[in-house]
């Protein structure tokens, strides 16, 4: 299971219809509120993240979540796509990251790469 | 052998007496004895016993004579008696013996007078003698010289201590004669002298005169003639007294020396104007013929000569042979050696000295040198050396004179040489006053003006008096406020150390200056402030450059700021810009490339063909948005300004928004129908109000009224967007001009949009010298009001559109 956590709802829509061609069930929220209070509640396997989100920003979230579950996998997925951007998120605990805009086969691999690890 | 030395002594004083007095009783017994036996007459012993008589009568013993008579007597009558002559013997007898008695008697007398005669004659001569043993006592006892000549000089006593003044024995005096003794330059005074005693037209004669010693040396006496009164002959002798006055001479001279010295030195301004007077004096006084000064070099290895005098009559020239300012060593003759002990000697001969240095001095004549160091602060700066033609005996007192004389001269050098500096460190002083670019003033202690140099008059344009009595007071009150705002102590309080304040001052001429004061004061000896000297600088160039500086770095402090700012701006701009622009490309991206990859449903390629379509159209207008944006805030998007009716513009806007068919609000117009022409670029106002108008739509997604309103306030005219819909967050609504700054937070989060339409719109209305400004309460809408500028000519509200 994803959750895809993205105000903007061109994003989530290409996300789930992607992921879930891919074989992934999809969980979609709005805000970083919302994303830590379905991560929490539903587990997923990989969270993808936006950064720039109303409300909670998605590095709060992701700070929670890991606070919560430390072994969740989370992808930052971010339009912020400046050279030092990348450095910034894995130090606030990415597991990885993908800048947007994306070839929807990064997309799909980084979601395979971090669910078979902890599945396998 | 000696009297009293015992009895046999006495008995042997007493037989003479004794002898005498019984030899003539002895006789006259013999001749009665003989006259018995022979028996003869009287008349034939009678002379014997006058002859005894007379003998005795001779002695001058009275007593003796009466006994030795009577016994005659006795003896001539016991001669009558005996031969028994007749009574005519008797009377013979009677006749001769009163014959002998007269005879006897007379005789005695005779003898008396003459021996009291002889005894008064030898008493007489007794006493002259005493008197004359006295007086040569006296004479040779005299602590002064004493003589008796003739009138003539020629001498008939002098006592030793004359002969000893003259350093010749009595009998070389007596030969020589007064006049010969006295030297040659008072001989002929001395001889008038005896001249006039001699006829007798004075008494006594006195005076000070110089004598010549066997040595040739001069002796100075006092010397009294005078004539002893001899009635008898017809030339007087004269007593002739003399002291030696050398001493006193000496002394006299010393202390003139030393006067002089003083003299010389308190008169004149420098040594080398003084030397020459000094040596001079030096010479005169001590009577020597010629004297230099030689100076130690700098570099305290040789001495030079520096100044030299001699008297007119001496033949010194060889000393100032240029070939002697050759420099003397240390221990080099007499001046090279009292230059290294420092200790002042002399040579009375130079003759007897086989010193090399003394050639020179033997050459010029000269024979008799002392030498004293010159000194100051402990330290031999120079010699002074006196020589003499004559030899000269030097005293030890008239070397520590001389000694005392050079630390006195060494003292003057020193004062001199310091006064001289002080005179050109004076100077130089004056002339930097005088000169100086800078104004300075002399103040006394209770800040009154004493004196201002020429700069500080041209600085104020003022004269000495004006600057006195009205501009240096002004100056003083405003150099304390200033010293008082920088926390400073007055000008006259105490001892300043150089502080500076600038003050604003009026010059005679009007024109203002900034002067720049600046105070220290001259402390007297006690330490306490005796004047202030204030520098006063025209600091008015440089205190407006300053100004202008600071202002000029304050503009580029603050442009510096601001183009810091524009550069975070910038950079914070450029990372919005591309998140936007990432975000728009997500989905274009994305959607395209499942369109490509095929294997989609027709729907599905036309939904996402949508979102492609409504992504790129959203980039689009970005890119339009911030050209517009970069046009306008570098000034390279100028406004056409002409008459704009609002109202129209208001209704065309309001239509168009209206003809959408998504749109659920509802418009409402409330225009003033008498508001003026405005003036403005009516495209750029159809921007404004679209703007404003598609914002007020799209937040409010529930439906709602939208109103526009115009209305005419005062030299403007203010718009009205007004809408019910979802209202700015109050800590959003002061940030909703800026770029990128969209409220998107609960349900305004999906609204779409550049972020920089309202920037637009406030740089718009900005660019028409208008004002912008919201006012909302998040659940009851929002009102954006606007203000544009009436046309000139339209500027009354009664004229109408279109009229």
């Amino acid at each position: 299971m994803v959750l895809v956590a993205d105000d903007n709802e061109v994003a989530q829509r290409l996300c789930r219809r992607v992921l879930e061609k891919a074989g992934y069930s999809v969980l979609i929220a709005s805000d970083g509120l919302q994303a830590v209070d379905l991560a929490l509640a539903q587990n997923p396997n990989v969270i993808l993240m936006d950064v720039a989100m109303p409300g909670m920003d998605g590095l709060e979230a992701m700070r929670r979540i890991k606070a919560e579950r430390p072994e969740m996998r989370i992808v930052i997925a971010s339009a912020h796509s400046m050279a030092s951007d990348r450095e910034r998120f894995l130090a606030a605990g990415a597991d990885d990251v993908l800048s947007k805009p994306f070839r929807l086969g990064d997309l799909i691999d980084v979601v395979q790469k971090l669910t078979a690890k902890p599945s396998a | 052998m000696l009297p009293g030395r015992g009895p046999s002594g006495v008995v042997m004083f007493r037989r003479p007496g004794l002898v005498r007095r019984a030899t003539p009783y002895a006789a006259i017994a013999a001749v009665l004895a003989i006259a018995l036996a022979t028996g003869a007459s009287s008349l034939v012993v009678f002379p014997l016993f006058a002859i005894v008589v007379l003998s005795v009568a001779l002695f001058d013993d009275r007593p003796q004579l009466f006994a030795v008579g009577a016994a005659s007597a006795l003896a001539i009558l016991v001669i009558s008696v005996a031969q028994l002559g007749p009574t005519s013997n008797l009377a013979t007898a009677v006749f001769e013996v009163t014959v002998l008695g007269v005879v006897g008697a007379s005789v005695q007398e005779v003898v008396r007078h003459a021996r009291e005669a002889e005894g008064s004659a030898e008493k007489k001569v007794g006493e002259l003698e005493s008197i004359d043993h006295r007086l040569r006592l006296t004479l040779e006892a005299a602590t002064i010289g004493l003589g008796v000549a003739m009138a003539d000089g020629r001498w008939v006593e002098v006592n030793q201590r004359l002969a000893a003044m003259l350093g010749r024995s009595r009998e070389d005096v007596m030969q020589a004669g007064l006049l010969d003794v006295m030297a040659d330059t008072d001989r002929g005074i001395v001889g008038d002298a005896l001249g006039k005693l001699a006829r007798r037209e004075i008494v006594r004669w006195e005076s000070e005169v110089e004598q010549s010693a066997r040595d040739g040396r001069r002796i100075p006496v006092a010397l009294a003639l005078a004539a002893i009164s001899d009635s008898g002959s017809s030339e007087p002798l004269i007593l002739v007294q003399e002291a030696d006055i050398s001493a006193r001479k000496r002394l006299d001279a010393m202390r003139d020396t030393v006067v002089a010295v003083r003299q010389v030195i308190v008169t004149a301004n420098s040594w080398d104007q003084a030397a020459p007077a000094l040596l001079a004096s030096l010479c005169t006084h001590l009577d020597w013929d010629a004297a230099q000064y030689w100076t130690v070099e700098g570099d305290r290895h040789a001495l030079k000569l520096r100044s030299s005098w001699h008297t007119e009559a001496s033949n010194v020239d060889g000393l100032d042979d240029p070939a002697r300012n050759l420099s003397i060593e240390a221990g080099g003759g007499l001046v090279g050696r009292v230059w290294q002990s420092g200790v002042a000697a002399a040579m009375d001969d130079l003759a007897a000295n086989d010193f090399e240095q003394a050639s020179a001095e033997r050459r010029a004549g000269l024979r008799a040198a002392v030498a004293f160091p010159v000194v100051s602060a402990g330290a031999t700066i120079g010699l002074v050396e006196l020589l003499a033609r004559g030899v000269k005996h030097t005293e030890n007192d008239l070397l520590s004179m001389l000694s005392t004389t050079g630390v006195e001269i060494g003292q003057f050098i020193q004062r001199a040489e310091t006064e001289q500096a002080l005179r050109r460190s004076e100077a130089d002083h004056r002339a930097i006053y005088e000169h100086s670019p800078i104004g300075i003033a002399r103040v006394t202690s209770e800040g009154e003006l004493l004196e201002g140099n020429r700069a500080l008059l041209h600085m104020l344009e003022h004269d000495l008096d004006a600057m006195r009595s009205q501009a240096w007071p002004d100056l003083l009150r405003a150099y304390d406020q200033a010293a008082g705002r920088a926390r400073l102590a007055p000008l006259l309080a105490g001892i300043t150390d150089q502080r500076s304040v600038q003050v604003r001052a009026a010059t005679g001429g009007g024109r203002w200056l900034w002067l720049q004061l600046t105070a220290t004061s001259i402390p007297d000896a006690t330490g306490r402030p005796e004047h202030v000297l204030v520098m006063v600088e025209d600091v008015t160039t440089v205190r407006e450059t300053q100004d202008r500086l600071a202002e000029a770095l304050d503009s580029q402090r603050s442009a510096n700021a601001t183009l810091e700012k524009l550069d975070r701006t910038k950079t914070e701009f450029l990372s919005i810009v591309s998140h936007e622009f990432r975000t728009a490309l997500t989905g274009i991206q994305g959607f395209s490339e499942l369109i490509r990859d095929g294997g989609l449903e027709a729907d599905e390629v036309r939904a996402y063909g949508g979102y492609i379509f409504n992504d790129a159209d959203r980039v689009n207008r970005l890119i339009g948005d911030m050209l517009d944006l970069d046009r306008m805030e570098s000034g390279r998007m100028s406004i056409r300004v002409t008459d704009v009716d609002i109202n129209e513009v208001m209704s065309d806007v309001m239509t168009r928004a209206g003809s959408s068919s998504a749109v659920v609000v509802e418009f409402k117009a409330d225009l003033d129908p008498r508001l003026p022409i405005v003036a403005g670029d009516r495209d750029r106002l159809v921007q404004v109000l679209s703007n404003l108008v598609n914002n007020a739509v799209k937040y409010s997604p529930d439906g709602g009224t939208v109103t526009l309103s115009t209305r005419a306030e005062g030299a403007f005219a203010l718009m009205s967007v007004t809408d019910t819909g979802l209202g700015i967050p109050p800590d959003e609504i002061g940030h909703v001009f800026e770029r990128f700054r969209r409220v998107r937070s609960g349900a305004a989060q999906s609204i779409p949009g550049t972020g920089l339409g309202l920037t637009i719109v406030k740089q718009i209305v900005e660019m028409h010298g208008g004002k912008i400004w919201v006012e909302s309460a998040v659940g009851h809408g929002s009102a954006f009001h606007f203000t544009i500028p009436l046309a000139k000519e339209h500027a009354t509200p009664l004229q109408r559109r279109h009229a």
